[in-house]
């Protein structure tokens, strides 16, 4: 952990806090994970007070297969992550306005003039797309539209299987 | 009071047209109250005895008898609805990159690495969709976030190929706002306020066709800008939540950022419904309603909904309203259950790390605040304030080209009442026969100023005018021209008058004797003789005060 706190103490040495002119009443530090933490008043300790995420159901959200003992190889290094994120929250944030973004630079905008691709043939190829091993027979073209497994066995797990849109 | 008879209107028009459904959800309904349908002109009291006595027969109900009891249960209850529309802008490119978006176009031609999320391609956002979105959000008077960024709602479906959806999750551009519409007259009229909770920008998904073994993917509308606007739970009934979107539509419509085609897909809205009986604070279980894809749809979809509830909740059955999505079913008029939902799915959202921060200066909003058009409700109650009716005025500013016509036809000097009855009557008819938009009609509005100045002035008769009304509407040309080819000045000389009504007399000398013997209303035989020899040109209030004089002399 000694490598992993000095790593820690370089990048807060180099975060620059950004003092924005408007303070948007909903932004929050963002937690990838649900805590049962407020917004500011973190605790001094070292030791992170962060949940675990569920493993098994992460890894259905992101569509990883693990076999149970590779849950169980997971599942501490990925507390070790946590906790590593964890040790910002000693540093005090009290007199600090909080920032949408690590950024450094806004507005990289693009103009609305069309422009079309033109090698779309090679775009929705076969191999292109579905290079996730074998190419299965209900995956590939179908005249000009791509095609796709069966709705059905797409939402599993945390989803419903239905577009939000 | 008024709102419970809309309720009850909407009711009896999905019931008329499907009673299968209420007999297969709640047969035990009918059965058990066939008793108070059999005499729904008694009194409460006899009511409950004639239940005892008599048996439930096995006819079809009566159709007024079987609203007036849903009627009456859903007067118990208080509808929340909310609603989430998704805006397709017309912008010429996508949101993150170069591809033009055509409706229509053959499959996957408008596609590029960046939209269907091959490894390496990056977003670079277009800068009309933030103008548009700025647009927006002050139309619909929200507070903008002159600084926000993008997220990713990360979910696995096939129209989605970079497997998230670039969002807005906790700072969207705009929050806060509201909408001032009015009721159409037909639904009981009145002024209504809905609260606008967010506006955000995202992208569209591709296009899923299912086929016999799977589904068929369209990656042309992947990436096509869209603009989320959550409205608060703030509408009551069907007829207010259809409204809320129809004024959506104009809005947008108004301000150029979206055609708003419901049928298209320009304009999409999902409908969020609980019932709860009245007085209480907690809010009923919310159930979404999709596949909409017209006003009407909503008004109807909803009312469905709120009876079905009440029917479940007046039942002590409660329980079986879950929290899920229903599909409007257009032809049986009905929701239906989806899919139940597995508790809420898990987005993930986390900052869009490839786009950085959108950031607004308050010189660029007000800049876009000057250039805002009048809006439909600034104009609503401009033409209010001019002295026209409510029905005039919903007409009038309903669609934003007629309102500019109006506009141009009144700057050329017309009267405001004639002006309005022109568009609203002949012209409008006119359209819809020949199935035209206002701005393709001949007849310019300099032209109908000049219409509606002749016939003011006495230059034509009325009558004349609606005739020539139809060719400047076909073929265009000028209103003077047209009286000067064709002749048709109204004659206002008396004298002029006097000898076409002598000749007409003395040409029915049968027809006098018969006025003369008390048939007087054979002055209309007359008046229409007059007319047709004078070609239509006798002014007839002229024409029948002196032919009235002329029949009557040799009394």
């Amino acid at each position: 952990m000694a490598m992993g706190s000095s790593r820690a103490l370089l990048i807060l040495s180099n975060f620059k806090f950004k003092t924005t002119a408007s303070s948007s009443s909903s932004s929050k530090p963002f937690f990838p994970f649900k805590t049962n933490l407020g917004t500011r008043n973190f605790s001094t300790k070292i030791r992170s007070s962060l949940q675990p995420p569920d493993l098994p159901r992460l890894a259905e959200t992101a569509r990883i297969s693990l076999a149970p003992n590779e849950v169980e190889e997971f599942a501490p290094k990925i507390r070790q992550v946590i906790d590593w994120f964890g040790q910002l929250q000693a540093v005090d944030l009290d007199n600090v306005e909080p920032a949408l973004r690590a950024d450094t630079e806004g507005d990289n905008l693009r103009e609305d003039v069309p422009e079309t691709f033109e090698n779309t043939e090679a775009l929705i190829a076969s191999d292109t797309l579905w290079n996730l091993g074998e190419p299965s027979s209900n995956t590939g073209m179908e005249g000009s539209f791509l095609l796709t497994y069966e709705i059905s066995n797409i939402g599993k797990g945390g989803f419903d299987g239905m577009s939000p849109s | 009071m008024t709102v419970g008879r809309l309720l009850s209107l909407k009711v009896s028009v999905f019931l008329s047209s499907v009673p299968v459904s209420v007999h297969k959800q709640t047969g035990r309904i009918l059965h058990v109250r066939n008793g108070v349908l059999y005499c729904t002109m008694k009194s409460s009291q006899s009511q409950t005895a004639t239940q005892e006595k008599q048996q439930p027969p096995k006819v079809k109900v009566p159709q007024h008898a079987l609203k007036k009891t849903v009627d009456k249960i859903t007067r118990d209850y208080e509808a929340i609805i909310g609603i989430e529309t998704h805006v397709q802008l017309s912008t010429l490119t996508k949101a993150f990159c170069s591809c033009p978006y055509n409706y229509g176009s053959q499959p996957n031609t408008s596609i590029c690495p960046i939209c269907m999320g091959l490894p390496g391609a990056l977003p670079v956002l277009n800068s009309k969709v933030i103008e548009f979105a700025v647009k927006l959000g002050l139309a619909l008077n929200c507070k903008l976030s002159l600084n926000s960024k993008f997220d990713r709602k990360q979910y696995f479906y096939p129209d989605l190929p970079k497997g998230y959806q670039i969002s807005q999750f906790d700072i969207p551009i705009a929050t806060g706002g509201y909408v001032d519409l009015d009721l159409p007259l037909e639904f009981g009229g009145g002024h209504r306020k809905f609260g606008i909770t967010r506006v955000h920008m995202e992208e569209d998904a591709g296009k899923l066709l299912h086929s016999g073994n799977g589904a068929q993917v369209d990656l042309n509308r992947a990436g096509v800008p869209l603009l989320e606007i959550v409205s608060e739970p703030d509408m009551r009934t069907g007829i207010e939540a259809a409204e809320y979107a129809a004024e959506l539509q104009r809005v947008v419509r108004y301000l150029g950022i979206s055609n708003g085609n419901m049928q298209e897909g320009s304009l999409r809205c999902d409908v969020n419904v609980s019932i709860r009986p009245i007085g209480q604070s907690e809010f009923g279980t919310k159930v979404e309603i999709k596949n909409l894809n017209s006003f009407s749809s909503i008004n109807r979809a909803i009312d469905f909904e709120i009876s079905r509830q009440a029917l479940l909740l007046s039942e002590g059955q409660g329980d079986q309203i879950v929290q899920e999505t229903r599909l409007w079913e257009e032809g049986a008029q009905k929701t239906i259950t989806m899919r139940k939902k597995e508790g809420l799915s898990d987005y993930r959202y986390f900052p869009e790390p490839d786009l950085p921060e959108v950031i607004l200066t308050q010189e660029y909003v007000d800049s876009i605040l000057k250039s805002l058009p009048e809006l439909p409700e600034m104009k609503r109650r401009r033409y209010e304030n001019m002295g026209l009716s409510m029905q005039d005025v919903l007409f009038l500013a309903n669609d934003m080209n007629v309102a500019e016509y109006f506009d141009e036809t009144l700057s050329s000097g017309a009267d405001l009442k004639l002006a309005a009855n022109w568009i609203m009557g002949d012209i409008a008819a006119y359209m819809k026969n020949e199935k035209l938009s206002i701005n393709e009609i001949k007849l310019t509005p300099k032209e109908l100023a000049e219409l509606i100045a002749s016939i003011k002035g006495g230059t034509i008769s009325g009558k004349i005018g609606k005739e020539i009304l139809f060719e400047l509407l076909a073929k265009g040309g000028t209103v003077k021209g047209l009286i000067e080819e064709k002749d048709l000045v109204q004659i206002v000389d008396p004298v002029e008058i006097g000898k076409i009504i002598d000749k007409v007399i003395s040409e029915n000398p049968k027809q006098l004797e018969q006025y003369r013997g008390g048939k007087t209303k054979l002055q209309g035989f007359f008046a229409g003789q007059v007319m047709k020899l004078s070609k239509g040109k006798a002014n007839p209030g002229l024409l029948n005060k002196i032919l009235l004089e002329k029949l009557n002399a040799k009394n």
